[in-house]
């Protein structure tokens, strides 16, 4: 198709806006939520939304991740059991003499970031697809979780995960708060820095990655440490706010995570993309989720209609365009 | 020529990609039992008017006639119905199916709704026979050398006995054997009166084979006339539209600077025991047919291969080294000859293709500095004259363009060895001149170019001394004074070349 020639700068400026995927969704967001407070009283009021929010800052840091990894050519399918093994694992790392929790969590996050970093190891020197070696990783990880919880649930008693998950600095949640700040050093990486450039290279073409000098192994190791790592914080959010820890508590995100990434029109492919997109992408997901609750619905129809839903939203929007 | 007698024809075609003409009113009749060659320079529309011509693109403007009649409409599955048979320059084959499979491909014989893969086995062989293939038909077609692989291609159309048959640049991957088969066969095809569309960038093979000339410049059709009485030169100015001149620079071999490259007994891949070296201010080639180690050693030496040595030292520092980070660190450079695969990332910008070697140089507090890094794409841009917006993808360049882009993302680390494996391989005769000159003024600074090159003359023209490669082996070395194409090519084939005193 031969572009019209640009007839003013306004008008240029809003077909940009246009095209832009992140821009599309967060309008789609903006219309779902003005669409659903007509039709359900509760839905939109401040409460609601912010409650939407710190739902989706949760995915929207599994996400992070996710769309890291994902740019890079990989996929990671472990992120669920991440969150699982750091909700049912904190309890025994959060040791007495530390009221405070802080060791608590800085042990989790490094078990989470090693279980990425194996990841990488896999993909990288033993050249296992990133799709069996992050499913096997997530297997290995859920049989390791049945022998130590035996199945029951594990409660809470860290200070710094309960503040994470019920304090609200200036009125905000921290939750959000931390999102906001995983949205500004992960935005910075991707666009910013050599090595977000590095990710785009070899998610692209890894052959000419290499031979332009970039260390693809060094670089795959970073993305799936960098995935284990935020998958390990999303945990500490979802047990902050749950208060408990059970096996399985984190595997609705492993979908959600993926579906985010892609709803935000990154490749599935690798090499082109966006956390940009990712952000609005997750707060779509969270909408859609609190919509199909309002609608009194049984829990299998619901889980029909989100992924039906799901799928639909996929053919309208962020898919990278067919060549 | 009357287009009555065509057995297909286009008249007046245009098409154009994202409001830039590629093709404009361009006609063209190919006639039973006439080898037509179609000429110009990369980016000219040759291929573009390929694709219109097999159905894979539709023209905006024009029409193509079969017999007279028009084709609206026409697609790649009609084209192939009505006997068009394309050999393109990417080769399209399925590696893991067997040669056979692939010949037969979309056409396999049936019985009882099952492949009847005797009967497919009986076809094939004949269609083998004829390109020269010997290799058993079950031999998956990914363990085959790139020659082999292109003449597999070839059995693929004329399994299908084409009326048409259009050959984009079939020589290029070819050793001289495989393109003498080729040539034979275009012959014979044309007694059998099959019409040819033939594209090379080797004049010389134009020559010799072609009866009639189409040629192209910047989409407009500038000659379409009958070979007899034309020269080389006269095509060559009617493809760039101006006197070529002398196609290789006149340089002055450079005062002999220290050892840049020293390796002994140096294996990597099919690369066995070579011992080479290469100074300052020298351009040593690496000859011989394709597939004979040259890539893996090169590899090798720029740490993309593993690699042992009895001794090496490459740029004062021991070698092999462990990976290409340490080997561009110490001054090494490379540019693949697969430009599309490996030396290009071809979904993204030209701007983000020539920072790639140069990220975290370009750093300021630990971001990206974004003005350093368009000052930089900039200058780079002009000084290798690629023209128009560097945030365009890579692949909408022309081949010539890209290879500039590959050869030009290394300037910024100023390396002081760089490694080229065909790099005027697909490119018009402008940037080949171009890449020619950068060359040898980069062995005029004082640094080292090692050059393989399945092109013979461009190592006689260009290079300080020639290694010559056979079965993985360094066979000869060639200086200068005696290299001529005989003593590359004698040596290459494993003729006793007397030995010439270096």
């Amino acid at each position: 198709m031969p572009a019209p020639a640009s007839s003013s700068a306004s008008g240029s400026v809003m077909r940009n806006l246009l095209r832009n995927g992140p821009f599309l969704t967060l309008l789609l967001v903006a219309i779902v939520w003005i669409g659903a407070s007509f039709f359900s009283r509760g839905f939109g009021t401040y409460g609601h939304l912010r409650y939407i929010l710190e739902l989706a800052s949760i995915i929207g840091i599994v996400a992070a991740g996710q769309t890291l990894v994902v740019i890079g050519g990989g996929i990671d399918l472990s992120v669920g059991a991440v969150i699982t093994v750091t909700a049912i694992t904190l309890p025994m790392l959060s040791p007495a003499w530390d009221p405070t929790g802080i060791f608590g969590i800085v042990a989790v996050l490094a078990l989470a970031s090693l279980i990425g970093l194996i990841n990488g190891i896999g993909a990288a020197f033993l050249k296992v697809p990133p799709i069996i070696m992050t499913l096997a990783m997530a297997t290995l990880l859920q049989g390791f979780l049945v022998i130590v919880a035996g199945g029951s649930a594990v409660s809470v008693e860290n200070a710094a995960v309960i503040w994470l998950g019920s304090a609200r600095p200036g009125g905000i949640p921290a939750d959000i708060l931390l999102w906001v700040a995983v949205m500004v050093g992960v935005l910075l990486l991707l666009h910013r820095t050599a090595t977000g450039a590095r990710f785009f290279a070899i998610g692209a073409n890894s052959i000419a990655a290499r031979l332009s000098g970039v260390n693809v192994e060094r670089t795959t190791l970073l993305l799936f440490t960098l995935s284990g790592f935020f998958a390990g914080l999303a945990g500490l959010l979802v047990l902050g706010m749950n208060r408990q820890g059970y096996v399985g508590i984190g595997d609705p995100y492993l979908l959600t995570s993926i579906a985010a990434v892609v709803l935000g029109g990154t490749s599935i492919l690798g090499g082109a993309g966006t956390y940009a997109g990712t952000i609005p992408g997750s707060v779509l997901l969270v909408t859609i989720t609190a919509l199909i609750t309002v609608v009194n619905a049984s829990p299998g129809w619901r889980n029909i209609m989100f992924g039906g839903l799901i799928l639909i939203l996929l053919l309208l929007s962020g898919r990278e365009k067919q060549r | 020529m009357a287009g009555s007698t065509a057995f297909l024809a286009a008249k007046g075609l245009s098409k154009g990609f994202f409001g830039n003409p590629v093709l404009k009113d361009v006609s063209i009749s190919l006639v039973p039992g006439r080898v037509h060659a179609l000429l110009g320079e990369n980016g000219a529309g040759k291929s573009t008017l390929i694709n219109l011509l097999s159905g894979s693109l539709a023209p905006d403007g024009g029409e193509i006639l079969m017999d007279g009649q028009p084709l609206s409409r026409l697609n790649p599955a009609g084209a192939r119905n009505a006997g068009i048979a394309v050999v393109q320059q990417e080769l399209s084959l399925a590696p893991d199916l067997s040669i056979a499979e692939n010949i037969g491909l979309g056409a396999y014989p049936r019985r009882l709704g099952f492949v009847d893969y005797p009967e497919l086995a009986r076809r094939t062989a004949e269609v083998r026979d004829l390109v020269g293939l010997d290799e058993p038909l079950a031999t998956p077609v990914g363990t085959l050398a790139l020659g082999r692989r292109q003449m597999v291609e070839i059995a693929k159309a004329l399994f299908r006995k084409p009326r048409v048959l259009i050959l984009d640049e079939p020589t290029s991957s070819l050793s001289a054997h495989e393109a003498g088969i080729l040539s034979a066969l275009v012959l014979r095809l044309k007694q059998e009166g099959v019409a040819v569309l033939y594209i090379s960038h080797r004049l010389n093979e134009v020559m010799a084979l072609c009866d009639y000339v189409t040629v192209l410049k910047d989409g407009v059709c500038t000659a379409d006339q009958p070979l007899a009485g034309v020269d080389a030169e006269g095509l060559v100015r009617l493809m760039v539209g101006r006197d070529a001149g002398d196609l290789f620079p006149k340089w002055e071999p450079n005062a002999a600077g220290d050892l840049l490259v020293d390796v002994q007994g140096f294996s990597s891949g099919m690369a066995r025991d070579v011992s080479f070296t290469a100074r300052r201010g020298e351009v040593v080639g690496i000859g011989g047919l394709v597939g004979q180690g040259q890539e893996d050693f090169v590899l090798g030496l720029y740490g993309a291969l593993a690699a042992q040595a009895a001794s090496a030292t490459i740029c004062g520092q021991k070698a092999p080294f462990s990976s290409v980070g340490a080997a561009t660190r110490a001054g090494l450079a490379y540019v693949p000859a697969d430009r599309k695969h490996e030396g290009l990332i071809l979904p993204h910008s030209i701007a983000s293709n020539l920072i790639l070697p140069s990220l975290g140089r370009l750093n300021r507090a630990g971001m990206r500095d974004r003005s350093a890094e368009r000052n930089l794409v900039s200058d780079l841009a002009r000084r290798l004259t690629i023209k128009g917006d560097t945030a365009r993808p890579v692949q909408a360049l022309s081949g010539g363009n890209q290879q500039k882009v590959a050869l030009a993302k290394w300037l910024p680390l100023a390396p002081s060895v760089l490694l080229l494996n065909d790099p005027t391989r697909g490119v018009d005769i402008d940037t080949k001149r171009e890449i020619y000159l950068m060359l040898r003024s980069f062995a005029a600074e004082g640094k080292t170019v090692v050059l393989i090159s399945s092109d013979t003359p461009e190592l006689v023209h260009l290079c300080d001394r020639v290694t010559v490669f056979r079965e993985g082996r360094a066979v000869a070395t060639i200086a200068r004074g005696h290299i001529t194409e005989e003593a590359i090519v004698g040596a290459a084939m494993g003729v006793e070349v007397r030995e010439q005193a270096a």
